[in-house]
């Protein structure tokens, strides 16, 4: 797989370049996966408010619960929990359709009219990806932060004056920078295992299959291990 | 003119080509016969550089293909059409993107009115017309397809077309139209072509020289009459099953 990264790094600086294709792949990926981000990022926010709000009562420290939340999505999982609904939702169909224009020959006939897939099929995909993981991150963050907002304040009670400043207290500008930069290696990760996988397929229909499986829990994995990775990095070993 | 040297390849230690030779030359339609699994779409994906030898060479007008990689590879692929057994039309265009791609990536500055009297000109040449550029792959029949394949292989004026297995699982008739239509690309537009198949009927009538692939060797090379008057065993059993029918 290095060989392919590589391989599709040397080929995004050559030219032709095909932004109609960048903008395709960033709408299939990025508002493609716009409803099941934001979905997955509202219920995240309220079920953490609700949570949160549980264990802090104890300590009579309610309005802390803004700031905890929303420094646990900022963080950790605003990018991890988007890293993996796109690899389900647009990942898997990433590989599948690589998967299947390899076994039905379509990768080797644009290889026979000088058209390289890997510049026409995966650079297209990775820059999309890097761009669309880090937007849709924010998005999470921004419907999760609501959602935490709606269970804190209108369901638990929580006063909204201490929610915003405990919010603001405890999330920095560099909280949300980590979760972003952390988003953007989980981009290149699952863009690059994704069409790899897809790429690489063969065998008819099974073999796509057995692609696509590889290519979703490959993918989640990379997210979780670098996650660990880039956290232990950030905290300084 | 295509020559493939003493071409030998291998795969996890099954040789599939041992030691071909052969010779296609300018304007002719050369036609690989074989069985199933006797290694012939093999040798057609080494004459265009999708695969590479383990000993032997292709060259193609005096170019070593088979050495050539990256840039150089490309740019000698420009001179190729290529119709797959399946057709391999892009699933996810219309029938006029499909036709149009060739031009749309290799010659980015033509004329996009340009691109579509092209497109719309070698579409006829496999009698197809208008009515069925918008359509998409899924909607066509699989001689439709076939015929597809083969304009957009020509849209970019190869010199060279190879076509693999192309009346595979066809019926009669379309067969005879896809055979046409490969007669009709070379006496129209002079293409040297090259033809696999296992389809004896189909071979006869487009070839201008014949030859029978059988366990990796070639077991016979020539003209259509000389390859029937072959006395190796195998030619002779795999022919006859066709013409004791006839």
């Amino acid at each position: 797989m290095i060989f392919f990264a590589l391989e599709a790094l040397a080929w995004a600086f050559r030219p032709p370049f095909r932004p109609e294709l960048v903008l395709a792949q960033m709408a299939f990926i990025g508002v493609g996966s716009a409803f099941i981000v934001g979905v997955t990022g509202t219920f995240t926010g309220m079920v953490l408010a609700l949570q949160m709000n549980y264990a802090l009562k104890q300590f009579a420290a309610e309005g802390y619960v803004g700031g905890s939340v929303v420094f646990s999505l900022a963080r950790e999982l605003a990018p991890v929990m988007t890293g993996l609904m796109i690899t389900g939702r647009a990942g898997s169909a990433i590989a599948t359709e690589l998967g299947t224009m390899r076994v039905t020959e379509q990768i080797d006939a644009m290889d026979t009219m000088a058209v390289n897939p890997i510049q026409y099929l995966v650079v297209p995909r990775v820059i999309a990806a890097l761009f669309m993981f880090p937007a849709l991150t924010m998005l999470f963050n921004a419907l999760g932060t609501l959602g935490a907002w709606v269970m804190g304040v209108y369901v638990s009670g929580v006063p909204p004056g201490p929610f915003i400043d405990h919010m603001r207290e405890f999330v920095d500008p560099g909280d949300l920078g980590h979760g972003l930069a952390k988003s953007v290696v989980f981009g290149l990760l699952v863009a690059l295992i994704t069409t790899w996988r897809g790429y690489a397929a063969w065998g008819g229909a099974r073999g796509v299959g057995e692609g696509t499986t590889r290519a979703v829990v490959a993918s989640s994995i990379a997210i979780l291990v670098s996650d660990y990775a880039m956290t232990v990095i950030a905290m300084g070993g | 003119m295509i020559e493939v040297r003493d071409l030998w390849k291998s795969f996890g230690g099954n040789e599939v080509l041992k030691g071909i030779t052969l010779t296609v030359p300018r304007g002719q339609t050369y036609v690989v016969l074989g069985g199933s699994g006797s290694g012939k779409t093999v040798l057609m994906k080494h004459v265009i550089g999708l695969f590479k030898p383990d000993r032997g060479s292709v060259h193609v007008d005096g170019v070593e293909i088979s050495a050539l990689t990256g840039k150089a590879l490309t740019e000698a692929r420009q001179r190729f059409g290529m119709v797959f057994q399946g057709a391999a039309l892009f699933d996810s265009m219309t029938v006029y993107d499909n036709v149009a791609f060739p031009l749309h990536e290799r010659q980015r500055s033509l004329p996009l009115d340009e691109v579509r009297a092209r497109c719309l000109a070698k579409l006829k040449v496999v009698d197809l017309g208008e009515e069925v550029l918008e359509r998409f792959p899924s909607e066509l029949s699989g001689g439709m397809r076939k015929r597809v394949a083969l304009a957009r292989a020509l849209v970019s004026d190869p010199q060279i077309v190879l076509y693999d297995e192309p009346t595979t699982g066809l019926d009669p008739i379309t067969t005879d139209s896809v055979d046409g239509m490969i007669m009709t690309a070379k006496r129209k537009l002079g293409i040297t072509s090259m033809v696999i198949s296992h389809d004896i009927a189909s071979a006869f009538r487009v070839a201008d020289r014949l030859a029978v692939l059988y366990d990796g060797h070639l077991v016979a090379e020539g003209t259509p009459s000389e390859v029937r008057a072959s006395q190796d065993p195998f030619v002779q059993r795999f022919l006859s099953l066709w013409f004791q029918k006839q």
